[in-house]
């Protein structure tokens, strides 16, 4: 009777310590972190309805696991807020950049605070292409010494062409595999009677930055990545040639009639949260819209992904031996202080059960290799974390790399004077002569 | 002279008449817009919701999952509408390249052999003598009439939205000690800058009126600086409820105290006198006649400054956390608008409920309102 309890106690013990043990050998191990009841930590962000809920969902796991008490707060006005934040000397413990540029300007005011080498060891060994990731996140200090500061949760893959299948069958097109293709398919599309591309550039104060994106797509597919980091960084000006080219590129689509729908002249004015909707109308106002993967936030209701639309990667010349270039945009997480608590907040948001939760919630891509792909909600994210992960080039979305008065400025108002019939020098020149102007 | 005397009074009756035109139709509008579904608010205008209109849409048939056989035919059933807003089907198509090939009720061929029929109220069949195999339905382009219809769907959203019940009661707990404290206190002060005599009064009264030129922004990092080092001080938050009200009365106080002043001077002089002369002091001629008097004075600065604080944004963001017990109603309003402003639907609505309490204040105060205006620009 006793040898029989004590065999059922040591059953017990082995069932319990077993699939545990399983578990911590696949690498999809739970996260599990050190007491820190009683700690408090405020995070600011830029996420509101939807993510944020999301985003809280992800730290209630810290906070289970940890006692912590985690406090996330969004704002679209984020970027005014750290700014006065940081100079009245009270900024949340952890901030959320929507871009890494933002992130630089803060870092050079000393109100960031500079991460441990284990954190960047984490980001180097567990992210697709992690160097180019950490070279994003290291900014100059206030001494003007690069220290490197954060990770990127959250990235967006911005090289896609959304479409309608149904559409492409009743005309008979095939979704195009190269950048010549694509040019010959918007061809064979206005030569049909549809019109081919809807763009839109209007976004409040914003307006114009989608064209940048178009510039940065077409700069990649023309020129090796070495010459868009000398664009990005102003070794090579503004208004050389190749920058000249790339914008009267864009204009081949943006500034011909019959390519974009409503016309040119509409291109500046549609709002580009309305412009994706032209492809679910009856008749639909064009086949093809060129934005970042977020954009199915603003389909009508009730649209299916895979269904009523889908996207293909926006192709590279076959003729130019360029790989497969992917640009991206993403957030920077960062701390204003070393407190404990915080730094091991930043380093659950490295494990893959934070991205993993984040990925179930929807709208969240990362370049993380550690993670469950079956965890992502749909099939549009696989879709999309094939493209990231598969990119022979990663770069970084130019303009949120650039100063503010260029990047978010000089270069947003510039493209839209272009839609508007300025000639390609007159804008390359004067964005340009505003950058110039901040040396 | 008779006529002479109408004419003018019919122009200013049309002039009044266009102005509330013109300034009630924008709120109209928005009001409309606040019951309609959120992708027609995208694609037409508020006023094309008044009528039966013409639409075109797209819908999509059932899949193979719902095929029934029957003596030899494979059928497919089903109605293209959600639910019955009214719609009558006039014309319809297959292919987006001609989207009204097919009078309602006609029959269509596809191309794989199958016939597709629709019908007015939207029933449509699908027939076919070998078996669907597509998953996803087919596509059928409507042209249809569409009688107006309305959503209570952007109220639910807003006002079952979690958090915005307590986003409304911290706006609450905000504007009204921020609106009685700079009105307690300007109360006092322009009494004193207006029946009392010391030195450098008019200096320090036109100091105040100078400072009305100073923009809230330029100080706000200053007094968020001073906060932090109260808070560290007294090892209380920075960011609280007492930090925004006295940073609201702070900006109010130049206006309010500026606005009563310009109504005190205009009591009359001999009433004042006389209570001096009967020995009251000051405090009784404050509390017995200058308080009863100014009442109307005191409502319509009440609106003002309530309104302001009511509606305001910046200043509540900038000296609040940014989490649910402290966030208020404009921030949460425009948290729920989205991270890309997906939602702006939610927007025409948020605007009615967030104006219902500014509205009920301003109608039971508006008789104080009136007055108050009228009162300070006669003098007695």
């Amino acid at each position: 009777m006793n040898i029989f309890r004590i065999k059922k106690f040591i059953l017990a013990i082995t069932l319990l310590v077993f699939p545990t043990s399983i578990f911590a050998g696949s690498g999809h191990y739970h996260y599990d972190g050190p007491d820190i009841s009683g700690a408090k930590i405020k995070i600011f962000g830029p996420w509101l309805a939807p993510e944020d809920a999301s985003f809280r969902d992800v730290l209630s796991i810290f906070e289970k696991e940890t006692g912590a008490s985690v406090e996330y707060g969004g704002s679209d006005e984020f970027e005014q807020i750290i700014n006065i934040d940081c100079k009245a000397g009270n900024p949340a413990d952890i901030a959320v950049f929507p871009q890494p540029g933002l992130a630089a300007n803060i870092a050079a005011t000393g109100c960031l605070a500079p991460q441990g080498n284990d954190l960047k060891q984490m980001v180097l060994d567990d992210y697709a292409a992690g160097q180019s990731w950490v070279d994003l996140t290291t900014y100059a200090d206030a001494n003007g010494k690069d220290q490197f500061y954060g990770i990127f949760f959250r990235v967006n893959v911005k090289s896609l062409v959304w479409y309608s299948p149904d559409n492409f069958e009743d005309n008979g097109y095939e979704v195009p595999q190269t950048m010549e293709e694509l040019i010959s398919l918007t061809e064979k599309m206005a030569s049909d009677g549809n019109t081919p591309w809807c763009i839109g550039l209007e976004s409040g104060g914003a307006t114009g930055w989608p064209a940048t994106d178009w510039m940065e797509e077409i700069m990649l597919r023309t020129h090796p990545p070495s010459v868009y980091d000398q664009w990005v960084s102003n070794e090579m000006p503004f208004n050389d040639q190749k920058v000249i080219d790339a914008m009267n590129f864009f204009g081949t689509f943006a500034l011909n009639d019959k390519y974009v729908a409503g016309g040119s002249k509409a291109v500046a004015t549609t709002g580009f949260r309305d412009s994706p909707k032209g492809l679910f109308t009856s008749p639909p106002q064009c086949m093809m819209h060129r934005q970042a993967s977020f954009i199915p936030a603003f389909f009508p209701e009730g649209v299916e992904a895979g269904v009523d639309y889908d996207f293909f990667y926006f192709p590279a010349y076959s003729s130019k031996d360029l790989g497969r270039p992917v640009l991206g945009a993403g957030t920077v997480i960062t701390a204003t202080n070393n407190n404990p608590a915080t730094a091991e907040l930043m380093k659950f948001l490295m494990h893959p059960e934070a991205h993993e939760r984040f990925m179930g919630k929807g709208g969240f891509l990362t370049p993380h290799k550690g993670v469950d792909k079956s965890k992502y909600a749909s099939d549009t994210f696989r879709g999309l974390h094939d493209i990231l992960v598969g990119a022979t080039t990663f770069r970084f979305d130019g303009s949120d790399l650039m100063p503010g008065a260029v990047g978010a400025g000089s270069f947003w108002t510039g493209m839209v004077d272009y839609t508007n019939g300025k000639s390609a020098k007159d804008v390359a020149d004067a964005i340009q002569s505003s950058w110039d102007a901040i040396k | 002279m008779k006529i002479k005397i109408n004419f003018s009074s019919i122009l200013s009756q049309l002039l009044l008449l266009f102005f509330v035109i013109l300034w009630i139709t924008p709120t109209f509008g928005l009001f409309i817009s606040s019951f309609r579904d959120k992708d027609q608010l995208a694609i037409s205008g508020w006023w094309t919701s008044l009528v039966t209109t013409e639409v075109n849409e797209i819908h999509r048939t059932k899949g193979k999952k719902d095929q029934v056989e029957d003596e030899g035919f494979y059928i497919i059933k089903g109605n293209l509408f959600k639910k019955d807003e009214g719609k009558k089907v006039l014309s319809y198509g297959v292919t987006s390249k001609n989207i009204n090939a097919y009078k309602v009720g006609e029959v269509a061929i596809l191309k794989d052999k199958s016939e597709i029929t629709v019908f007015e109220n939207g029933n449509y069949q699908l027939k076919s003598k070998s078996e669907f195999k597509k998953k996803k339905g087919r596509r059928i382009f409507i042209t249809a009439t569409s009688p107006p219809s309305f959503t209570l769907d952007n109220y639910k959203e807003v006002l079952f939205k979690e958090g915005l019940g307590q986003a409304f009661l911290n706006t609450i707990a905000v504007a009204l000690p921020a609106t009685l404290i700079p009105l307690i206190i300007c109360s006092f002060f322009s009494y004193s800058l207006t029946w009392m005599n010391f030195f450098g009064r008019d200096l320090l009264l036109a100091t105040i009126i100078a400072s009305l030129v100073v923009p809230l922004q330029m100080s706000l990092i200053p007094i968020l600086t001073i906060y932090n080092d109260l808070g560290a001080l007294f090892n209380v938050e920075a960011k609280s409820f007492p930090g925004v009200w006295m940073a609201h009365t702070g900006f109010g106080l130049a206006s309010t105290t500026f606005l009563l002043w310009n109504f005190m001077k205009s009591l009359p002089n001999e009433m004042l006198e006389a209570a001096k002369v009967d020995g009251a002091s000051h405090y009784d001629t404050f509390v017995r006649i200058v308080i009863p008097l100014s009442i109307p004075a005191f409502a319509s600065i009440f609106i003002l400054q309530f309104l302001w604080v009511w509606n305001d944004l910046l200043v509540g963001l900038v000296f609040l956390d940014k989490h649910p017990s402290e966030i208020i109603l404009t921030a949460k309003l425009k948290e729920l608008l989205g991270s890309r402003g997906e939602n702006w639907e939610i927007l025409t609505t948020g605007a009615f409920i967030s104006m219902t309490v500014p509205l009920f204040i301003f109608f039971s105060l508006q008789r104080f309102f009136i007055r108050g205006l009228v009162a300070g620009s006669v003098k007695g």
